[in-house]
């Protein structure tokens, strides 16, 4: 189908960049993704489990929709998908033009082992002398300096570390492809000249840059330079700015007169910065600091020289930007390191924990002591390890690290022993999203991880053994020696490098802290115009958020570009391919053998594998070529298709490697023969020889046959698939009014589809109406005037106001929806997509003397009376608050997250106007997550006094008869082992959120709600704004709870996720779908309960229970669920399992392995 | 009419309470980790922690403060301060809270001012201490006949260690004095 498409550049292949290239790549952009990694996936390719299930789940932000235009594979291993474009050790290196139409420049760096043609042998590994230590393991393992960059992406090319390569060779003739290209004789050719007095500097910098392959020559004074430079070329010189005579920048001037292309780096000692700088106004690239550190100045070096080869990179176009660039993690080694890392081998970082866990980690996910094998039988975890800590310039919270700490205390108990002793030592446990509060309890109460308020200030070595001693302060105030077998230390974020330099090249803003900033109210504007954030790049996120966030960067730049013209038109609709059914025909089979540059010929030989094939009548040729994976082979295989194909051949098995990279190419091939793709297989027969080696060639020839005919089964029985469509009603219904409501309604209507947006009161604002400001004293007022206005202009928003929605039923592309208008008739509405954005409340207080005492307010009211000048604060003598009023308890075990932030944000706005009045606050954990945290800084620096209580010791309110302040607040104030009173004239309660999300109206949409009354997303950590039913989403608070600018951004991206339903006039299922055999069935409804993606529903009509096809996802549980088989999988027929399975055995139990069982007997 | 001892008591009450804002404000930012706690080397021997003190001091309560002595006991070791999270400025606080004793004339620091007076005189007429000197100067200063015997059993260890030696007491030559003078002068304007 051609589109008229726009095109979006997304740099970094982290979570929340493959989250944004998905979203846009889905609602039918070009995307461009690019990472400087030479993987996909950011630090989520080092972290195999996630809570608050303790597994995987990436796989789960794979399309649902149109799911055969990208591979159906483990997104940790790859990312594969027709609109994308997957650039990968790759940089951005200039950004010019304005949004819609940017000019950016992608700079490659050179890999040295060409992916094209690596098979992943290992060969180059095992012959390469260097060895240093694995970044995938974080350092805990070394690898070579030829290496894969982690272990399980498909394809996985080795590449060579250019730092630590020597370039000695070793790996470039044990390559059997001759993927290895060193370029000795290129960096020869790169000629150095060194201009300094000084004859120890020149030597030494001739002899450091010599080893690395460059020509160098020397030159004493200005003059001899010159001379040099008149008799041969130099790509680069590097002149000392101090000689006697004509000193540096003399020269650099004389030079650049007569060489105006010559690269000049200066050299200089600290006392002449300054000249240097002035000599890099009059040309100078660049300049060197001396003393020098070898390794910065030949990496500046190699930098130049790897410039000069790329040349300025390659220009792309593209509509808008969305950079997700993540963070980096805090250094513990850095600084006062009181903790011992790098010091103690037992003392690691959280992600060094994390390797440790892991299946592909140094220990294979089973941790033993690191400084001896033996076994550990206590850990202990030390947070906020570089976060909230102001002497390391980190006035924030890291955000993830509480959770990480709880996951990895849990995943520590269930791999090492149950009865391992795991203490984690905190400040303030945040568990400020919805299900996190339950899993902590878990945590302590079910695993007997132990958690201990306090900083644990040094680690020692036991000097008797080989455990580590913590010192802290207990509650009490006594000083505890703890032994521990390991220390874990929850390392905090930081802002991930270069984002300084990234900056200045796409013309965003730095927050305080380092990270990118956005604009007010958005998570993913920032003042340059077409130019997004995603994810952690902003500062602090966990998967979901980034998950989020990204879902928000996509939805604005798809804004942008539509905006640029780049819309989503469709331009020429052309039909898809439609081939000649020929599976009917009596299979004649082509297969094609690749012996893989020779490495398989002698299995291939040694099984006689041709002539073993070929006995099977099915099998009407056996042709074997080599490197099919190179431009030329591929050649030569398309070739010998269309030769076979045009002699009668209807199917086409080709025996390779790798068969997820083979997908885009059958399509083109399908094309250019004519013949469905789905007639042709790729078996890999490549991994098994290679990592077997030390295998006889006719075992592996056996094993190559064995999946040879298994392929052969599967394609005597394939047929040709047509990908189901269905269509699309190209209409929004959003339900509820409030900011997350009215921001993806608008949202979607901007794109250009109708919108209805359903609420149920009066007027649209939802709590906006009662809000004043944020606590970054953002103006919520002008935004809820700005929205309400942009609603009732908008000609594609049709709002419902006082309307309920009464019954709903659908799936995704053709919702019908009955809403009534208070005093109205029933009207039905057609629609595409649904999203749920019905909000919540302040929770209603109980407790506490509340309605007792005028004094006694919740905070909505507090805002209220700061808000309406109603609080005079010279009067009251003190303010009291109280933390988790009825929250994070049973029954409502879930922290409401905005609660903490609005208590500082009154501690600021009533110490604001009284800076004397005594505020005492009674909190349980403060949840300042992120940013946040300076205001609790501030809030404390302010003067108002914190004071923590536990669940089973909260303080006592005494209201006075007649309920007239003072009122007497007692409780225990734990640092000091007493009781205290205060008396005070206002009273705070914090007492939360609760949804209003009527369950009646979710299930209509074939959406859930949890326990506690709010919307069960798909999937908490992977698909947070879905329902499990595609086509439902959910947004705001009716989510869990949030602040306004968290809102908003699942807001867009609820929106995004619908604007990838409605973007397509008829939506293409996968062509793996179930049917049902109606014959066959017998109604019993099983299927219909064992669907978890809600694809089937019994249509009493027909009498016949229906498939959604777009919504299934091919998982194939009804078929195994179905008594009858009735149900059935497209592709995964019972004759057809059976037979492949039948092929398996026969090539495993015929031959000799049947004969030496005979003879064993 | 109050009795005029507690009038006084109240007085001088007031009067602490004032000069604790000051050390208040460079403790509001405390987090009570208790990193100073773990961190401090003298503990052992303080009757409340560290981080016990600061939070009295954030409480304003003025009369378990100066009950404590444990910022008399802080050695100014500065452990506390470079470790602290917040980057307060701990081992000044308990300067602070020593200077406020000290000018006080509370009676239960008698001991430990003079101390310090003892060991800032030695300093005065020599410009470094004179471990003899300064002790004397300390029990004279005592005005008690048991306090000398009680650090006998250790001045016979450091004197047999030649850790301390026995020098004649003296006045010195004076030449820092004008260096002390400027220095009380600029403690009085503070």
């Amino acid at each position: 189908m051609e589109r008229k498409i726009g095109r979006a550049l997304v740099v970094g292949a982290g979570i929340s960049g493959v989250r944004a290239a998905l979203d846009l790549a889905e609602t039918g952009y070009g995307v461009t993704l690019v990472d400087r990694a030479p993987h996909v996936g950011g630090i989520l390719s080092q972290l195999d489990h996630q809570f608050p299930t303790n597994h995987c789940g990436m796989c789960k932000m794979l399309p649902l929709i149109e799911r055969d235009a990208g591979s159906q594979y483990c997104l940790r291993k790859g990312l594969f998908h027709d609109n994308i474009d997957l650039r990968l050790a790759t940089e951005v290196t200039a950004i010019e033009g304005d949004t819609g139409h940017f000019t950016v420049t992608l700079r490659s760096r050179p890999r040295f082992v060409d992916p094209q043609l690596c098979i992943g042998c290992g060969d180059c590994a095992a012959a390469c002398p260097v060895e240093v230590p694995d970044w995938f393991n974080a350092g805990l393992s070394r690898r070579k300096a030829i290496y894969l960059p982690v272990a399980h992406a498909v394809p996985n090319p080795y590449v060579i570390d250019a730092a630590a390569c020597t370039r000695c060779g070793a790996c470039v003739p044990v390559c059997p492809t001759g993927a290895i290209e060193l370029f000795q004789e290129k960096r020869r050719a790169f000629h150095v000249l060194v201009v300094d007095d000084e004859l120890v500097v020149r030597d030494s910098l001739k002899e450091w840059l010599s080893e690395e392959g460059f020509s160098v020559a020397m030159a004493a004074s200005g003059e001899e330079a010159l001379a040099q430079l008149a008799q041969q070329a130099f790509d680069v010189m590097l002149l000392d700015i101090k000689m006697p005579g004509m000193d540096g920048v003399e020269v650099l001037k004389k030079s650049k007169d007569l060489f105006p292309d010559l690269t000049v780096v200066m050299m200089t000692a600290y006392a002449t910065v300054e000249t240097a700088v002035e000599a890099m106004k009059i040309g100078a690239l660049d300049y060197l600091i001396k003393p020098f550190d070898p390794e910065a100045l030949v990496s500046k070096i190699v930098e130049l020289y790897e410039r000069r080869q790329v040349g300025y990179g390659e220009q792309i176009e593209v509509g808008a930007v969305v950079l997700c660039g993540g963070t980096d993690c805090f250094d513990p080694s850095d600084g006062k390191n009181t903790f011992g890392y790098g010091v103690f081998p037992n003392v690691l970082t959280s992600l060094e924990f994390e390797r440790l866990l892991s299946g592909t980690g140094p220990m294979q996910g089973t941790p033993t002591r690191p400084s001896d094998g033996g076994q550990i039988r206590s850990i202990a975890w030390i947070q906020c390890v570089g976060s909230r800590d102001l002497q390391d310039q980190s006035d924030f919270c890291s955000g993830i690290c509480c959770m990480a700490a709880v996951k990895e205390a849990m995943l520590a108990k269930e791999r090492i022993s149950a009865d391992l002793e795991a203490t984690i030592f905190y400040m303030d446990m945040r568990t400020f999203n919805k299900s996190f509060q339950r899993y902590r309890d878990a945590a302590e109460h079910e695993w007997g991880i132990r958690f201990e308020r306090g900083r644990v200030h040094t680690v020692m070595q036991d000097p008797s053994g080989n455990r580590l001693l913590l010192r802290y302060a207990d509650r009490q105030g006594r000083a505890q020696d703890a032994p521990f077998d390991l220390v874990v230390l929850s390392v905090g974020q930081r802002p991930a490098a270069g984002v300084s330099q990234l900056s200045e090249t796409a013309g965003f803003a730095l927050n305080p802290w380092g990270f990118a900033r956005t604009e007010p109210f958005s998570t993913a504007r920032t003042q340059r115009e077409g130019i997004f954030m995603g994810g952690s790049f902003t500062g602090l996120k966990d998967i979901a958020e980034s998950v989020i966030t990204a879902g928000a960067a996509s939805l604005s730049a798809s804004l942008a570009l539509r905006a640029a013209g780049g819309g989503l038109a469709l331009t020429a609709s052309a039909e898809p391919v439609l081939y000649e059914d020929v599976s009917r025909q009596p299979p004649r089979i082509l297969t094609v053998l690749c012996e893989c540059a020779g490495a398989l010929s002698a299995p291939i030989e040694a099984g006689d594998i041709p002539r073993r094939i070929n006995a099977d009548p099915a099998v009407a040729e056996v042709v074997t070529l080599s490197r099919v994976c190179t431009a030329e082979g591929w050649q030569a295989l398309e070739n010998t298709v269309a030769e076979a194909v045009a002699h009668g051949c209807n199917r086409v098995l080709i025996g390779a490697c790798l068969p997820y990279v083979y997908a885009r190419h059958l399509k083109a091939l399908g094309m250019r023969v004519s013949l469905d793709p789905a007639l042709m297989e790729v078996v890999d027969i490549r991994t098994h020889a290679c990592t077997a080696k030390d295998q006889a060639a006719t075992t592996i020839g056996r094993t190559i046959q064995s999946d040879l005919r298994m392929g052969i089964a599967r394609l005597k029985q394939a047929a040709t698939l047509v990908a189901p469509t269905m269509p699309v009603t190209p209409k929004a219904l959003v339900v509820g009014g409030g900011v997350a409501g009215m921001t993806a309604a608008l949202a979607i209507a901007d794109h250009g589809y109708e919108v209805a947006l359903v609420e149920q009161g009066a007027q649209l604002g939802g709590n906006l109406a009662w809000l004043h400001a944020t606590i970054e004293n953002f103006d919520t007022r002008a935004l809820l005037d700005t929205l309400r206005q942009r609603i009732e202009k908008h000609p594609s928003v049709q709002t419902h106001l006082n309307t309920r929605v009464v019954s709903a039923f659908g799936q995704a592309g053709a919702f019908y929806t009955t809403i009534e208008a208070e005093g109205g008739g029933p009207e039905t509405i057609e629609h595409g997509v649904a999203v749920l954005a019905t909000g919540g409340q302040e929770a209603a207080a109980a407790t506490y003397g509340y309605g007792e005492s005028p004094a006694v307010v919740t905070q909505k009211e507090l805002a209220q009376k700061i808000a309406g000048n109603e609080i005079d604060t010279a009067a009251l003598r003190a303010v009291v608050m109280i933390q988790c009023v009825h929250s994070r308890e049973e029954p409502r075990n879930y922290c409401s997250r905005v609660c903490c932030a609005s208590t500082l944000k009154h501690i600021l706005a009533l110490k604001k106007r009284h800076p004397d009045l005594p505020i005492y606050v009674f909190y349980r954990d403060m949840m300042a997550y992120g940013f946040a945290e300076s205001y609790f800084t501030e809030a404390r620096k302010a003067g108002a006094i914190f004071v923590s209580y536990d669940p089973d010791s909260k303080p006592v309110v005494d209201v006075p008869e007649g309920g007239d302040p003072p009122l007497r607040i007692t409780g225990r104030e734990p640092i000091l082992g007493m009781d205290i009173e205060i008396s005070a004239d206002l009273l705070v309660l914090a007492t939360g959120i609760v949804p209003t999300l009527p369950r009646p109206l979710a299930e209509a949409f074939g959406a859930t709600v949890d326990g506690d009354g709010f919307f069960q997303e798909a999937e908490s950590k992977w698909r947070p704004v879905d329902a499990l039913k595609e086509g439902v989403f959910a947004c705001g608070i009716c989510l869990g709870p949030r602040s306004i600018t968290e809102s908003i951004a699942t807001a867009e991206a609820a929106a995004q996720r619908a604007l990838r339903i409605l973007s397509q006039r008829s939506m293409t299922a996968g062509k793996v779908t179930a049917r049902v055999r109606d014959a066959l069935c017998a109604r019993c409804e099983r299927c219909i309960d064992a669907c978890p993606y809600g694809a089937r529903w019994m249509d009493t009509e027909l009498n016949k229970v229906r498939v959604n096809a777009v919504m299934c996802q091919g998982c194939g549980t009804c078929a195994a669920t179905c008594p009858n088989s009735a149900a059935i999988l497209e592709g995964f027929a019972d004759g057809r399992m059976l037979d492949t399975i039948d092929a398996a055995l026969d090539g495993v139990l015929d031959n000799s392995a049947m004969d030496k069982q005979r003879n064993a007997l | 009419m109050k009795p005029a001892l507690q009038s006084k008591r109240e007085d001088q009450n007031a009067t602490l309470q004032q000069r604790l804002v000051p050390v208040r404000k460079m403790l509001q930012a405390c987090i009570q980790c208790g990193t100073c706690t773990g961190s401090c080397p003298s503990a052992a021997a303080m009757d409340v922690s560290p981080r016990y003190m600061w939070r009295l001091v954030l409480m304003g309560d003025a009369a378990r403060i100066f009950h404590s002595t444990t910022f008399a006991l802080c050695s100014t070791c500065y452990t506390c301060a470079l470790r602290c999270p917040r980057g307060l400025a701990l081992t000044d606080a308990m300067s602070a809270l020593k200077q406020i004793a000290g000018s006080e004339h509370l009676a239960r620091y008698k001991s430990s001012n003079r101390f310090y007076a003892s060991f800032m005189e030695s300093v005065r007429r020599h410009g470094r201490v004179r471990e003899m000197e300064f002790m004397t100067l300390y029990f004279l200063s005592m005005k008690n006949p048991l306090v000398p015997l009680k650090y006998t059993p250790l001045g016979m260890r450091l004197l047999s260690k030649r850790k301390i030696a026995i020098e004649i007491p003296s006045k010195g030559t004076g030449r820092l004095d004008s260096l002390f003078r400027q220095a009380i002068a600029l403690e009085d304007r503070k």
